[in-house]
């Protein structure tokens, strides 16, 4: 445990960028790695969805207001997991105002290794242009003041929306010799997205790669995605944030091997037996409740949350995953609220 | 009372001494299959392991044998089934191994059902099952469906995003007894309690039971919305098709 008087105040950029080392830092720092974008934040900068996700300056305008309206210490302009996805050529569903756009996996691009093909001008494609743009503008408007996260998703994630979720797990299960090859195409484009985003200016990625226990056991991220995610490290050089939602704790000793600067956990795990699982080999962000607490509870509730998740020694706090667009900015608020308060009440941080 | 050794299949015996693990269950399965012929057994085993080649040769097989289709269905098939669902409901195995083993049943199935129909063999119910409009979530919803298709019922899987008129218009065409409803995002939830207004807005809702499922909905929510049933898991699906069913 490091105490709070050798460290000097920080910028919310300096804060981000020492936990997702693991070094001392004034005060845990509050981050979104995956989004939170609401309907009352986009009225309130005139960004509404889905514009907010194909318009680059609507893009950087509601992803800043989680620094400014909300007090957080990093902006996230990727609210969702489709933008690579369209670039790809998926079929796609952009939805409105009150709704994620989403991917229609139950109509597939691809069937097969060959089938996978990262198009020539995937990096010029709006879908992937308006993220770049939306980074630079995020840049230029806050200078180092605030850390900027990026978003590429990794090839498993890649895999459900180009395949289909169903052929593509029923195809782990029969070929997993194939089911390889074809992860190791498709990573072409997380790392491709990751490399342009560094060069627009992120300080950070988050990497959703969605081999949740959910769906698949601990034992297939071992055997399909340790090592690659370990390649990433190397490959794009930022600090990566890995996200995997849902239960995650039979994976979490493979996930801190990585080498990935932090995992990104969800309210599934607690924050003991996650820290347990991972000791000091990997940062943890997380883990505030989004349908239970953010979304239907109060200020107080997501403020016990977020002690839970200080005491145990959790690096980065904020929600577990995307939150509902319907959350109340009053429970945001007090995420960073509550965790100055506790800093004021006990002097050091972990 | 049956014992295990009274089992002829060892995998069937193992599966049951290794996975199961609640006394009822437990009591359920040894009873089932000790009943049950050992070729009705090699076709759960064969299910239960995913292997849908395997499935389909027997399933002929049985045919060829002269054994009935309701009994391959019910003692082969659907025991097997049962298995698999309490397996996944422990997390003993996971989304990519009950998909094999429902693509398994429908190999058996490919030969069971055209008999059944000619037969006039009737379902024990009609199920409409969609997820509900903005959400395209629909592993746990198509997961349902296979329990419900292997418990005996006859399933119209409306896919996701569902609308209101696309639930009416199917209530109308296929006269459903229960429509299920499937959402996985708090943003898409309460659109299954806009779907039962709009049933009743079209005089449809009183002729077929609502039950609904998916993580964040709890039994509370259910009842606020009107729903008739609730179910937590696909298991639970089964059970609260078949109390509809039977209401
Ligand atoms: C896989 C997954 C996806 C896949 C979906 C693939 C697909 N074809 O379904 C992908 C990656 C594409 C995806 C996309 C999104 N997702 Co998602 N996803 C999940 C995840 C990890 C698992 C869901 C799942 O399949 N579980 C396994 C199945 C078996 O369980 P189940 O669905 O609950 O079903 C069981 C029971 O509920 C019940 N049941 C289900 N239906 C019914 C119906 C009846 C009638 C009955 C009786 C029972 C019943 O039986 C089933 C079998 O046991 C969850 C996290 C989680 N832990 O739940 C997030 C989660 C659901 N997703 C979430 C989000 C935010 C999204 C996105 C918005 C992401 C984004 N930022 O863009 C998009 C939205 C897409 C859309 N518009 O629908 C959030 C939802 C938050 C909220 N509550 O609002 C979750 C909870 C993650 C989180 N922790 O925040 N997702
Ligand atoms: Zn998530």
């Amino acid at each position: 445990m490091n105490q709070t008087s050798p460290v000097k105040a920080m910028t919310s950029r300096e804060r981000v960028l020492a936990a997702l080392r693991r070094e001392p830092v004034d005060r845990t720092p509050v981050v979104n790695p995956t989004s939170v974008a609401t309907v009352e934040l986009m009225d309130l900068v005139d960004a509404p969805f889905p514009h907010a996700n194909r318009d680059a300056a609507a893009m950087a305008r509601l992803a800043a207001t989680s620094y400014t309206e909300l007090g957080f210490d990093s902006v996230m302009p990727v609210f969702s997991i489709i933008q690579e996805s369209s670039a790809l050529g998926c079929k796609m569903q952009w939805e409105q105002k009150d709704n994620w756009p989403t991917v229609r996996m139950s109509e597939p691009i691809w069937q097969d290794v060959d089938d996978i093909r990262i198009p020539n001008d995937y990096l010029s494609h709006p879908d992937i242009v308006c993220v770049l743009d939306a980074i630079r503008l995020l840049r230029k408007e806050f200078g180092n003041d605030v850390a900027i996260i990026g978003k590429t998703m990794g090839p498993w994630s890649l895999g459900y929306h180009c395949f289909g979720v169903e052929p593509f797990l029923l195809m782990s299960l029969d070929d997993p010799g194939k089911t390889m090859q074809c992860l190791e195409r498709m990573k072409e484009a997380t790392v491709q997205f990751g490399l342009a985003q560094i060069d627009a200016g992120v300080d950070a990625l988050t990497v959703p790669d969605h081999a949740t226990g959910d769906l698949v056991s601990g034992e297939y991220y071992k055997r399909f995605l340790m090592d690659m995610h370990s390649e990433f490290v190397d490959a794009i050089p930022v600090p990566l944030i890995l996200h995997i939602c849902g239960r995650t704790v039979d994976r979490m000793d493979y996930i801190a091997q990585t080498g990935m600067a932090a995992f990104h956990f969800d309210s599934k795990n607690t924050p003991c037996e996650s820290k347990e699982a991972v000791g000091d080999r990997i940062s943890l962000v997380g883990n505030i409740n989004n349908p239970e607490t953010l979304f239907s509870k109060d200020p107080a509730d997501v403020r016990r949350e977020v002690i839970q998740n200080l005491e145990s020694g959790i690096q980065m706090v904020g929600p577990e995953c995307a939150i509902p667009l319907q959350t109340r900015i009053e429970n945001l608020v007090e995420i960073p609220k509550a965790v100055r308060h506790w800093h004021d009440h006990h002097g050091h941080s972990h | 009372m049956a014992e295990l050794s009274d089992i002829a299949n060892e995998f069937i015996r193992q599966e049951i001494e290794e996975y199961l693990e609640r006394p009822t269950e437990i009591e359920r399965n040894i009873e089932l299959f000790a009943r049950v012929r050992p070729a009705m057994q090699d076709i759960a085993a064969a299910l239960i392991e995913g292997e849908d080649d395997v499935v389909d040769r027997l399933t002929q097989q049985a045919l060829a044998d002269g054994i009935e289709a309701l009994e391959i269905m019910d003692d082969g098939l659907i025991a097997g089934m049962g298995i698999v669902g309490i397996k996944f409901r422990e997390a003993m195995i996971f989304v990519p191994e009950v998909l094999a083993c429902a693509r398994a049943m429908k190999a058996g199935m490919n030969y069971i059902e055209p008999i059944l129909s000619d037969s006039g063999v009737e379902p024990i119910a009609k199920v409409l099952m969609g997820t509900v409009k903005g959400d395209l979530h629909d592993i746990g919803k198509n997961l349902c469906i296979m329990m419900l298709r292997g418990s005996g019922f006859e399933v119209v899987d409306l896919g996701v995003d569902t609308s209101d008129d696309d639930f009416i218009d199917a209530i109308e065409e296929h006269q459903p007894g229960i429509v299920g409803m499937s959402a996985l995002l708090t943003t898409t939830m309460p659109n299954m309690g806009k779907a039962i207004e709009a049933f009743i807005d079209a005089d449809v809702r009183d002729d077929v039971m609502v039950m609904v499922g998916g993580a964040p909905v709890t039994q509370d929510f259910a009842d606020d919305m009107g729903a008739d049933g609730y179910g937590k898991d696909a298991l639970a699906c089964v059970e609260v098709a078949k109390k509809l069913a039977s209401a």
